[in-house]
């Protein structure tokens, strides 16, 4: 049996800063435990530009924005165990991993960090009828075997799914003298960043095929086409506009899931509509002592977010060692209010705030001219005008500690109003 | 045409030309129908072949009509290298050919492995068990399904009681989880249920219903047992309010199919069988009315008895011998999993009764694999395409239906779904036969569902024909029923992980995250006396691929330890075979080909 201070799954972009915050905040055992041969997660296949833009205010690929922090984690007595998987844990914070030099490895850990990552749905999860050929990938297996592997899956090639992992190996197929016949996206707007649509597909003149989705997959060995066509509002394939597509091979990009099996494991308490653990402002789970953040969570766009949140984590952990984290009697719990897919954190147990919390939320839909507006004991406590709000990128609400500590009740709505919910004066 | 044949054709004449078919030709030989001719559905063609298999006196029903709708995908030749896919060199002479790697021939071949005999096995595919013995529901019935007197019967009773036996030697799971046939409030049929007062429609399914059930399985010698509400509601907690009573089947049990029949080739071959794969047969050779040999696409082999275990080919392989006397009509069936996260949901196979039954099926049900996930299905449909194994958006809603007796199951756990073809014959029943007319060919066609349950007691049955028809069988005493399983990393205590890791650091490194394989298995797998050489074979044997990411995160290390293993560069790994490449080339080459 190893004891450890902290234990860490997980080495992407989450785990190494909630490990370097712990670190700074005195922890001195602290483990990451990562099942890649490397530290970086998933930006280490992510060799397109666009991280840091706002932590380094500096446009870096996935890889450079994680050698940043590897190399801080370097610097400290921080141990790494690198091949190692890590195949439960226990409530009582127990974890058994393995790997090839140890075996089989026993930790206890005061805290844990999860910090996992998600993995992509499939194609049998959104139901696509038809054969099982080869030449299916979600992008994010296409990703890594073109960016790492160094092979390429096909020739020609049918994009479902236009969020940004999507939009991204569209853009790296025709780079790499494939033809992309098109990106296909069963909503009525992109999935993805607008950033992505511009610089991923529309400079590369992909089309890209709103309300339409793949009805159909043919082939007996390999891929040979697909059936695509127009749906309605209601997202139902409309039977006269199919039409067959021939390609080699078709790519998903049709969401990601957070990676929870270890954190069940642990009966850590679940989201179901973030599919992640439910966490407090200081991103610890139902179990004391189990914290988490990154993907894991919930699905973040900018790795920013991640490396921010995970310091939350990572203080958090800290200061459960230390016995610091105070709880109010009875918890303040956030609720998603109007236009509100989700907030995170899903609950607040602190005693006093001395420092912002910062508020995770996705909205339902695309809307203009917004107010994102925080209600707690029957008033609106905070307000803030947003220009845009949509699905795929993240709103953010920092709500500072002299608002936060004048809470009494145990509920706090968030709302996003549309203009003519506004009252008029 | 003798005089009976004539009668026959005469009386198929009428029906068929009363069912508006005036262009079919008809033929007759000793019982044997044959039909021509040119329809416009395929379920057209269906009917018709199923008109004459119930004509009196039809023994055997050709149906050779075709419909204008038949779009034959056939098969593109491979003209691939076959490279590490050619795993033994072909024989130039046998004693027994079994044409066909299912869970039948590679049963025969092991039955037959026990004898001084000179035994190979031809198999299309780059694996066994790559047909419908891939996709099939693994469920090792009762019997109570079958119509009574039928041969499918008789060996599913039997092949049943067999298989405790076998799963033990070969060191496979097998799990007797028993069945629950339900009897819910739409077990009759709505009209019947309509002018029928409720207490007479209750009485029905609460007494009339399960006794004959019961009846039924007493005079085939199978254990049924019936089960109050109460029982019922105990024994599955989340079973619908329709739910009435039930019968309980405790011999009914669940296989993996591939696993069992990979695990019979492997004994096979260490009791000396040869298994060819990626050999087609493509022809019979006959002479005076003798089996003289098959004809593959690598080379000839000679051989005085030759198996037809060809599975939907049979009919094809039975006219290359010239000793066809039944068609196949593929029947497709789809089959939805489920996460295994939702073991525990059920206890038992669970099949609702839904008056009346389906001839032809015996209908979905839902099922647990050995490892707990869920299976909901198969549905049945007629297809005329021996390629078609897709499953359409209709299945995909038909199979939900046969989760009804759950209403609350948590549909959004799915992970996978697939098809398979069972091979259906008009007559509906095994054909296993010597061949009359071509001495030393046996047909062992026709084996649909429950084709894997009966497997064991189809190997014994097809031992006593050769026996009849001449072939010298002679003890081996060396025969070794016992067959050394890859360790299952997984399963296995802290402490034998722990020892096992020592032994070989292969089992320290965990490959796939949602079974938690290691790469000690994958490599162990492909270096099996069958060995595993494609993406998918390993999945079969190991795992890799089947849990919820559906390979995500372990077909780069699985395609990775293939091509080292194999010494063949990545863009060579298949899915399954030639023609089913993961790649197109290594980075840059495409651009490379443009310049
Ligand atoms: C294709 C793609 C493109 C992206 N593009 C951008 C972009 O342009 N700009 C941007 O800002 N963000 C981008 N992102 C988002 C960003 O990369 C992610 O949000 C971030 O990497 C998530 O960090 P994480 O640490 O939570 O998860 P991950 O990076 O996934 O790390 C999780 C780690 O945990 C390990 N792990 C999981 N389970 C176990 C276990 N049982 N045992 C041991 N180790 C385990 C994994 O191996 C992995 O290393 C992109 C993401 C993807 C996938
Ligand atoms: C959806 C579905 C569900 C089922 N569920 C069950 C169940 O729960 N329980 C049960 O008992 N049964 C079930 N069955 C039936 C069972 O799968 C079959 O009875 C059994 O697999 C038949 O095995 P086989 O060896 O005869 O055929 P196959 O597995 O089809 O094998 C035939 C083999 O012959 C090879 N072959 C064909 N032609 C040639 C040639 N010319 N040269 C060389 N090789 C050739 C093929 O490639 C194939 O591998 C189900 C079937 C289906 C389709």
């Amino acid at each position: 049996m190893i004891e450890v201070d902290v234990a860490i799954i997980g080495g992407g972009p989450a785990g190494l800063a909630s490990a370097m915050k712990a670190c700074e905040e005195g922890v001195k055992d602290i483990l990451i435990i990562e099942r890649g041969m490397e530290l970086g997660g998933i930006l280490l296949q992510c060799i397109h530009d666009g991280f840091g833009t706002f932590i380094f205010e500096e446009t870096l690929t996935g890889p450079e924005y994680a050698q940043r922090y590897i190399d801080e984690v370097k610097k400290t007595g921080i141990n790494v165990k690198l091949n190692t998987m890590v195949l439960e844990i226990d409530s009582a914070k127990r974890i058994i991993a393995v790997n090839q030099e140890d075996g089989l490895l026993e930790i206890e850990a005061k805290a844990i960090i999860l910090s996992m990552g998600c993995r992509e749905r499939t194609r049998a999860q959104i139901l696509i009828p038809g054969d099982r050929p080869s030449g299916i990938y979600t992008a994010g297996v296409a990703q890594r075997y073109i960016n790492i592997e160094g092979v390429i899956p096909g020739k020609k090639v049918v994009i479902l799914g236009s969020g940004d992992i999507g939009m991204i190996m569209a853009r790296r197929f025709t780079l790499e003298g494939a033809e992309v016949e098109g990106v296909y996206e069963v909503m009525s707007n992109p999935g993805g960043l607008t950033r992505n649509v511009v610089q991923c597909v529309e400079d590369y003149e992909i089309p890209l095929h709103l309300s339409h989705t793949i009805t159909n997959i043919r082939g007996r060995r390999r891929v040979e086409g697909v059936t695509v066509a127009k749906v309605d509002s209601e997202m139902r394939p409309i039977k006269d506009t199919e039409r067959f597509v021939p390609c080699d091979t078709v790519i998903l990009s049709v969401g990601l899931i957070p990676e929870n099996e270890l954190s069940k494991s642990a009966d850590v308490g679940m989201d179901p509509i973030t599919n992640g653990p439910i966490v407090d402002e200081q991103m610890q789970t139902s179990v004391p002592g189990i914290f988490a953040c990154g993907n894991v969570v919930h699905v973040h766009d900018l790795v920013d977010d991640v490396s921010k949140v995970a310091e939350v984590a990572g203080k958090g952990a800290a200061g459960y060692i230390d016995g610091k984290l105070k709880k109010r009697r009875s918890p303040i719990k956030v609720r998603a209010g109007r236009n509100v897919k989700y907030v995170v954190p899903q609950i607040i147990h602190g005693e006093k705030f001395d420092e912002d919390i910062r508020f995770y939320l996705r909205v339902k839909e695309i809307e203009k001219s917004v107010k994102t507006v925080v209600l707690a004991d029957g008033e609106r406590i905070f307000e803030k005008k947003i220009k845009i709000v949509k699905p795929p990128e993240m709103v953010k609400l920092d709500i500072s500690p002299d608002i936060l500590n004048r809470i009494t009740g145990d509920e706090l709505i968030i709302d996003v109003e549309g203009e003519e919910d506004e009252e008029k004066p | 045409m003798g005089g009976r044949d004539q009668k026959i054709v005469k009386k198929l004449e009428k029906k068929i030309v009363k069912k508006g078919f005036p262009d079919v030709k008809i033929s007759a030989d000793e019982g044997i129908v044959r039909l021509n001719g040119r329809v416009n559905l395929w379920s057209e063609v269906i009917t018709i072949g199923y008109l004459a298999a119930k004509t009196k006196g039809v023994k055997g029903v050709i149906n050779d009509v075709t419909a204008g709708e038949i779009e034959r995908k056939g098969e593109e030749k491979k003209v691939t290298k076959r490279g590490v896919y050619e795993n033994v060199s072909l024989p130039k002479r046998a004693d027994v050919v079994i044409v066909g790697g299912g869970v039948i021939g590679c049963f025969i071949a092991r039955e037959l492995s026990r004898y001084k005999l000179d035994v190979v096995l031809l198999e299309k595919e780059s694996d066994v068990a790559c047909e419908a013995t891939k996709a099939n529901s693994g469920v090792v019935h009762s019997g109570i399904g079958e119509s009574s007197g039928t041969l499918k019967q008789k060996l599913n009773v039997k092949g049943n009681k067999m298989c405790d036996k076998v799963c033990e030697e070969l060191n496979v799971p097998f799990e007797r989880d028993g069945l629950l046939i339900v009897i819910t409030t739409e077990t009759l049929p709505p009209k019947v249920r309509k002018v029928l007062p409720s207490f007479i429609s209750n009485f029905i399914c609460e007494k009339i219903i399960p006794y004959v059930i019961f009846r039924k399985g007493k005079k085939a010698g199978i254990p049924l047992r019936p089960v109050k509400r109460e029982e019922l509601l105990e024994m599955e907690p989340n079973i619908t309010d329709k739910a009435i009573v039930g019968v309980y089947s405790p011999t009914y049990g669940v296989v993996y199919p591939y696993e069992i029949t990979i695990a019979l080739a492997e004994n096979a071959i260490q009791n000396g069988v040869k298994i060819a794969l990626n050999t087609e047969v493509e022809d019979i050779l006959v002479e005076d009315g003798k089996v003289k040999g098959v004809l593959t696409d690598r080379g000839t082999i000679e051989a005085e008895y030759v198996i037809n275990a060809a599975g939907i080919f049979a009919d094809e392989v039975a006219e290359m011998a010239g000793a066809r006397e039944f068609s196949i009509h593929p029947r497709k069936g789809s089959i939805i999993i489920f996460d295994k996260d939702m073991k525990g949901y059920i206890n038992h196979s669970l099949s609702e009764l839904i008056l009346p039954q389906d001839p032809h099926t015996k209908g979905g049900g839902i099922f647990t694999t050995v490892d707990g996930n869920p299976n909901w299905g198969p549905d049945a449909i007629e297809v005329s395409d021996k390629y078609d194994k897709s499953v359409t958006a209709e299945e995909i809603d038909t199979i939900f239906e046969c989760g009804s007796l759950l209403p609350d199951f948590q549909k959004s756990s799915l992970i996978t779904y697939f098809a398979g073809l069972r091979a259906a014959t008009y007559e509906e029943d095994f054909f296993i036969k010597a061949s009359e007319n071509v001495l030393g060919f046996v047909n062992v066609a026709g084996i649909q569902s429950p084709g894997l349950a009966s497997s064991p007691a189809i190997a014994e049955m097809v031992r006593g024909i050769l026996r009849e028809i001449g072939l010298k069988m002679r003890e081996k005493e060396e025969f070794n029923p016992i067959r050394r399983a890859i360790p299952k990393f997984s399963n296995l205590s802290i402490e034998e992980k722990k020892k096992l890791i020592k032994e070989n650091p292969l089992y320290g490194n965990v490959i796939c995250r949602c079974e938690h394989v290691t790469e000690g298995e994958v490599v162990d797998a492909i270096h099996r006396p069958l060995p595993a050489t494609t993406v998918d074979a390993v999945k079969r044997r190991v795992r890799t691929g089947m849990g919820r990411c559906q390979g995500g995160f372990c077909g780069p290390k699985v395609a990775r330890i293939l091509a080292r293993e194999l010494n063949i560069p990545l863009e060579e790994v298949t899915k399954d075979g030639p023609g089913s490449n993961l790649f197109v080339g290594k980075t840059k080459s495409l651009l490379a080909e443009e310049a």
